[in-house]
């Protein structure tokens, strides 16, 4: 107990403490991407352990039941992506061929200046006047395309990011338990016992939150695809409604921040859909509220979504599995925006979950100190 | 002279029994199960080594699984207020403590301290659990043995009991 109180002893862990982090503040740059690559198989590993366990009970072989979890997960991710990214590209193709016609592009400068002209005085005055709205959309598409046919380019860097992940998680997964046997192997003789609980505690911590998040983002999900079909039924004419559904509902692990997130593929759509038609720009909600492209219909529902979400589903699934005060959960969000941005905010609320489990720990290791 | 590489190579055909498994033959807690459950529960062991007079674990501290004494030697024992110790047990190679920890997180009832140096093998609840999940026939037998072993307790206690009543 005396040595650890030893002033020399004391600064010389201090000193030892900020070489280490100078080290790793220079070396930093160049680990970074493998550090953010074993996060994410983390978090993978973390949400497919259940699964593989349970496979494992099922066919008596981890190694099987790895490759079976984590070749059906990529698959749906592949399928995923791909599909949204075609149908994303076929539907700003055909809008942008479909700015391309004198007609079209005559009829929407109409409507717009028939919108415009519905307007309020004060609204209207605001608006930039002889204005060609067609030619900027259709330059402003161009560029869209472009900037969507250039990340071919960084598809290179991506896959070579998924093929590490998924092999760290293929890993990870395989010898999940080993890892942890290795892990508690550190833990001096004195604090054995308490390091075991830490890290039992901390692994339930991070699994009971990424699983009850992820069944909260398949229910917004499902919601958002159920609003979606019901506005489809009022005439908004939105297409890749599961995709749309989807986004929003993994959006929604982004805590505040998401929805909003989540609600952007859902009205570029309908705005793209919906170009030129006279009834969709002057369509209201309520009967009162101008809501053109059924962009206002579209924020409701979401709304509406998020209401069911946070006052239902999430406290159902999620409950108090971090058990944060909302506050925390702001300041962790802010923190972790800022720190890595929307990476940062999505690792936010479990690092500030882990670091509370933690502090826990010390408090009540301090508290029982002379049991150790 | 032995290749190493082909040693490696060949390592998972070595089916004799290394020390651990040896061990945890001998515990009661472990007995009548195949080779494969062994290797199994090896994976979940914890090997840790103990000098001369350093505690495993205290008394009225939470508890979170047993022991088996690999090498070397362990005594178990309570004070009273006024710091009288009383030895309940000096267990050896083989012998195991602690095992009421598997079944509840209630806090340890005596202080079990290493008088030499000793190898021990942990075993503890969240394994157990964890192994339920994915084995839940090994787990079941670990949990079947664990009654055994306390029921066994149990009769010798009330035998004890009987005894000291008739006197």
């Amino acid at each position: 107990m005396e040595s650890s109180t030893n002033p020399a002893l004391v600064f010389i862990r201090i000193f030892l403490a900020l070489i280490f982090m100078g080290f790793v503040y220079i070396i930093w740059p160049y680990i970074s991407s493998v550090i953010i690559m074993l996060i994410f198989a983390f978090l993978f590993t973390t949400i497919m352990l259940k699964g593989t366990d349970y496979l494992e009970r099922k066919i008596r072989n981890r190694g099987l039941s790895v490759l079976i979890m984590t070749g059906a997960v990529t698959s749906v991710i592949i399928i995923f992506i791909s599909g949204f990214a075609s149908g994303f590209m076929d539907q700003v193709r055909d809008f942008s061929t479909q700015l391309n016609q004198e007609q079209t592009v005559a009829r929407m400068n109409n409507t717009i200046q028939n919108f415009s002209a519905s307007l309020p005085d004060f609204i209207q005055e605001t608006l930039p006047q002889n204005r060609n709205f067609a030619d900027t959309l259709k330059s402003n598409i161009g560029g869209l395309v472009e900037t969507l046919l250039s990340f071919a380019g960084a598809i290179g860097s991506f896959i070579f990011t998924t093929i590490m992940v998924i092999i760290f998680t293929i890993i990870l997964l395989h010898e999940y338990h080993h890892f942890k046997r290795s892990l508690a192997g550190f833990f001096p003789n004195r604090y054995f016992e308490v390091g075991l609980r830490l890290m039992y505690n901390m692994e339930k911590q991070i699994s009971n939150y990424l699983h009850g998040q992820l069944l909260a983002a398949g229910s917004v999900a499902v919601l958002s695809i159920i609003g979606l079909l019901i506005l489809n039924f009022m005439g908004a004419n939105l297409t890749l409604v599961v995709f749309i559904g989807i986004i929003a509902g993994l959006a929604n692990l982004i805590p505040l921040v998401g929805p909003f997130v989540g609600m952007i593929p859902a009205i570029l759509i309908a705005f793209m859909n919906n170009l030129g038609s006279d009834a969709a720009l002057a369509h209201v909600i309520f009967g009162v509220i101008p809501s053109p492209f059924y962009v206002l219909d579209i924020v409701v529902m979401f709304i509406i979504v998020q209401q069911i979400d946070n006052n239902f589903i999430t406290p159902m699934l999620v409950g108090e599995s971090v058990g944060l005060h909302p506050m925390m959960v702001m300041i962790a969000l802010l923190i972790g925006g800022t720190l890595l941005g929307p990476l940062g905010m999505l690792f936010a609320v479990p690092a500030a979950g882990i670091l509370k489990v933690v502090i826990q720990e010390i408090m009540f290791v301090s508290k029982n100190a002379h049991l150790l | 002279m032995e290749n190493a590489f082909w040693t490696n190579v060949f390592s998972r055909w070595n089916t004799s029994d290394n020390e651990t498994v040896l061990t945890l033959k001998q515990v009661p807690v472990f007995h009548g199960f195949t080779n494969r459950d062994y290797r199994e529960i090896e994976k979940l062991i914890h090997e840790r080594n103990y000098k001369p007079g350093e505690t495993v674990f205290k008394r009225n501290a939470p508890g979170e699984g047993m022991y088996v004494i690999l090498t070397g030697n362990v005594e178990i024992f309570m004070e009273d207020l006024s710091g009288n110790k009383n030895t309940l047990a000096e267990l050896t190679n083989g012998e195991f403590f602690g095992e009421l920890s598997l079944l509840d997180d209630d806090i340890r009832s005596a202080t079990a301290i290493a008088t030499d140096h000793s190898k021990l093998l942990g075993f503890f609840r969240p394994d157990l659990f964890s192994l339920l999940e994915r084995n839940p026939e090994l787990g079941n037998k670990i949990l079947l043995n664990l009654a055994k072993v306390i029921g066994t307790r149990l009769r010798k206690t009330n035998e004890l009991l009987t005894e000291t009543q008739q006197r």
